[in-house]
């Protein structure tokens, strides 16, 4: 349901303006509206000693923000601090000074962290080569080459050291090690005497050389190999000291820029706020809105801040369009999750019906009507408890997971009215029975079910929307009523037609339409029969869940012929599956998609009126609420 | 031969219908995937606009089945 919200006018002296504000915001419950533009009030003064104050604030809070995004933000900082307390001037300076540290820790992070990732490479290859090269150091005959090689290059590695090897003779000696990534690293030891050949025949082989670490790159490779072997240790050392330094910067003005912050945009709220507020040159006056249940906790909250000098006055419900009014939605707690659903539309307007409920019940009814298989419902609900488990409550994986479980347990129900479990499997190993239809044969059955379900919510639509205009526009509202009596009534003549009911009742429901016809043109307009025709297609569109459940169980029935099909009976289950992993996801996708459109279209369209303003109360200021 | 033919008139209403969205979804994706670029918030609508062609190929469907079982080739 949408709450019942009351406007109120809050009276009072104009130098007490600060104090009603001040208490409004601790009291965080009014939507604040704009009273300067009342035709008896003026708009307060801003001089232009205020206007720089609110800008220099807004630019410090952007410096706070800068600063606290290196240094981690405060989920809950602690209460702000006093505004009068902060020195704007040596916040700001403190503010961009820590953030250029932090912002130089980071880089430098950043850098450290490349480099140990790119010397990581090689450590294998440099522990690998190291004895080698030592006992070469003292070789006077010897001397050694490093090269690094796209793997695809090795045919052409291994040609060249064949050649080599017949020219060097025993002397020469190559090790090989793949560097993560697949690159490979080749130690060539050969005779002084050829070193000069080697470049030459390297370069003549066309093997592509990827170049050495930055820093490392042409030096003799007995320096480079124990110099990159040092700094692999010495990099995490390094790392571990930036983190503490970070660590020690953060602690030591964290809490207290959050704070500051969080003080910061509590006054340009409320400065913002103060803008709202008409004024003559004695009094001010607010407007806002609030749930009609806390009216009595306002009037008591500023009778004891001022006593009889401010007024707190409720105005009627016929000053005020529902348009400009804060919509909030309160739904018992098995409900809520679908508010996610309904929100992915803009908010009902004030005034009009939460559809909520009806999603709650339908949206979980309609998707366990496509997926209808017990091992998917299972499965479904093996997810939504393990999503349950691992999410926070408010998160949106908790929202999904309290979904899926009313989903899961209506697919369930429809599979075994449907008699599936992983499609036909359960028929075949335990003689699993259809309760109401089988989905593989009785194609007409599951398309009659789909149509019916989609007859009584469309119907259920319009009888909402007749309910909700009642009020407003009668003429409107019956307008709604008659489509739904003729909705009905043309369902009835097809199916007296095709001998479904008894043909006795052909004529009157073929009088009864056309005695509606003129009365719903009255009501609705010569347009009318043409929305009535879409109303009939809409009643048409519930065929997908007929559509969508059978494409379904086909794909499940295919998937168990997997195993059958192909030779070997471990492939073949491996298979089917994969198959049925596939087929479970787009089980879970497709009617997801498919129901969410069946509500916001079908069903939506008969009475929901989008266009209701979000309640953002007048309070303090939160890291989660963004500016 | 009658068969064949109640095959192919199934087929046929299936194809057009499945072109027919597939050209719908294809302008209204190109369009959508633009508006979501400026527009992030409104990636619900567009998933609903997406679908909404669908119904051409869901009715296709439908009365291809209904093809085949009412002339029998079920």
């Amino acid at each position: 349901m949408i709450i019942p919200m009351v406007k109120v006018r809050v009276l009072g002296p104009r130098e007490r303006i600060d104090d009603a504000l001040g208490a409004l915001q601790d009291f965080g419950l009014v939507h604040l509206g704009d009273a300067s533009s009342l035709a008896w009030l003026g708009s307060p003064d801003v001089g232009p000693r205020e206007q720089r104050r609110q800008r220099y604030v807004r630019r410090a809070v952007d410096d706070l923000t800068e600063a606290l995004k290196f240094l981690g933000d405060v989920p809950r900082p602690e209460p702000p601090v006093p505004h009068d307390q902060i020195d704007l001037r040596k916040l700001v300076r403190s503010a961009r000074r820590v953030a250029g540290q932090a912002r130089s820790l980071d880089a430098r992070r950043q850098e450290l962290e490349d480099e140990r990732r790119e010397l990581e490479r090689y450590r294998d290859f440099l522990v690998a080569i190291r004895p080698a090269l030592e006992r070469l150091a003292g070789s006077p005959r010897l001397t050694s080459y490093a090269v690094v090689i796209p793997a695809g290059s090795r045919t052409a590695v291994d040609a060249l050291t064949t050649s080599l090897r017949a020219e060097a003779g025993p002397d020469f000696a190559t090790a090989t090690r793949e560097l993560a990534g697949g690159d490979l690293a080749v130690l060539l030891v050969l005779p002084r005497a050829f070193a000069e050949r080697l470049e030459s025949r390297l370069a003549e082989s066309r093997v592509p050389e990827i170049p050495m670490p930055a820093g490392y790159a042409g030096k003799p490779i007995g320096e480079v190999v124990p110099a990159m072997l040092q700094r692999i240790e010495s990099v995490p050392v390094e790392l571990a000291s930036l983190e503490r330094q970070r660590r020690l910067l953060g602690e030591a003005h964290r809490r207290d820029f959050a704070r500051q912050r969080a003080a910061l945009h509590d006054w340009l709220r409320l400065a913002d706020a103060r803008q709202r507020c008409g004024v003559t040159a004695r009094a001010f006056a607010l407007e806002g809105w609030l749930p009609f249940a806390r009216t009595g906790d306002l009037q008591t909250l500023l009778r004891d801040l001022a006593g009889d000098a401010m007024v707190v006055e409720e105005l009627a419900r016929e000053a005020w369009p529902a348009e400009d009014a804060p919509v909030v939605l309160l739904n018992p707690r098995l409900f809520r999750p679908f508010e996610a659903i309904v929100r992915i539309l803009p908010l009902p307007v004030y005034g009009t019906m939460d559809p909520t409920p009806f999603v709650a019940v339908f949206f979980p009814m309609f998707f366990g009507m496509i997926l209808g298989d017990i091992g998917y419902g299972m499965f479904l609900a093996g997810i939504g408890l393990w999503l349950h488990h691992r999410s926070r409550p408010g998160s949106v994986a908790r929202t999904i997971s309290e979904i899926a479980g009313p989903c899961a347990a209506f697919s369930i129900i429809f599979g075994a009215l449907y008699g599936e479990f992983l499609g036909d499997l359960g028929s075949r190993w335990f003689g699993l029975q259809a309760l109401a239809f089988d989905r593989e044969e009785s194609v007409m059955a599951a398309l009659a079910v789909a149509a019916g379900i989609g007859t009584v919510h469309v119907v259920l639509g319009l009888a909402v929307g007749a309910v909700t205009a009642w009020r407003h526009e009668r003429r409107h509202a019956i307008g709604r009523g008659v489509s739904g009596v003729m909705v009905l009534l043309v369902i009835v003549v097809l199916l007296a037609a095709l001998d479904v009911l008894p043909g006795a009742l052909f004529t009157p429901a073929v009088v009864a339409l056309l005695v509606s016809f003129p009365v719903l043109v009255a009501a609705e307009g010569f347009l009318a029969p043409l929305e009535l025709l879409a109303t009939l297609g809409n009643v048409l569109s519930y065929t997908r869940i007929m559509a969508l459940g059978t494409a379904s169980v086909m794909l499940a029935v295919v998937a168990n012929r997997m195993v059958g099909m192909i030779g070997s009976t471990v492939v073949g289950f491996i298979f089917a599956l994969l198959f049925h992993l596939v087929n479970f996801a787009i089980g879970l996708f497709s009617p997801s998609i498919h129901v969410m459109r069946l509500h916001f279209v079908e069903f939506f369209g008969k009475f929901y009126s989008p266009g209701g303003r979000r309640y953002e109360p007048f309070g303090h200021w939160h890291p989660n609420q963004g500016a | 031969m009658e068969v064949t033919w109640i095959a192919l008139s199934a087929a046929l209403v299936l194809a057009v219908s499945a072109i027919a969205t597939a050209w719908a979804q294809s302008r209204i994706g190109a369009a959508g995937a633009a508006a979501l670029a400026e527009k992030p918030e409104l990636s619900g609508t567009m998933i609903i606009l997406v679908a909404i062609p669908e119904t051409m190929v869901i009715l296709g469907f439908v009365v291809a089945v209904l093809i085949i079982l009412r002339g029998g080739g079920g």
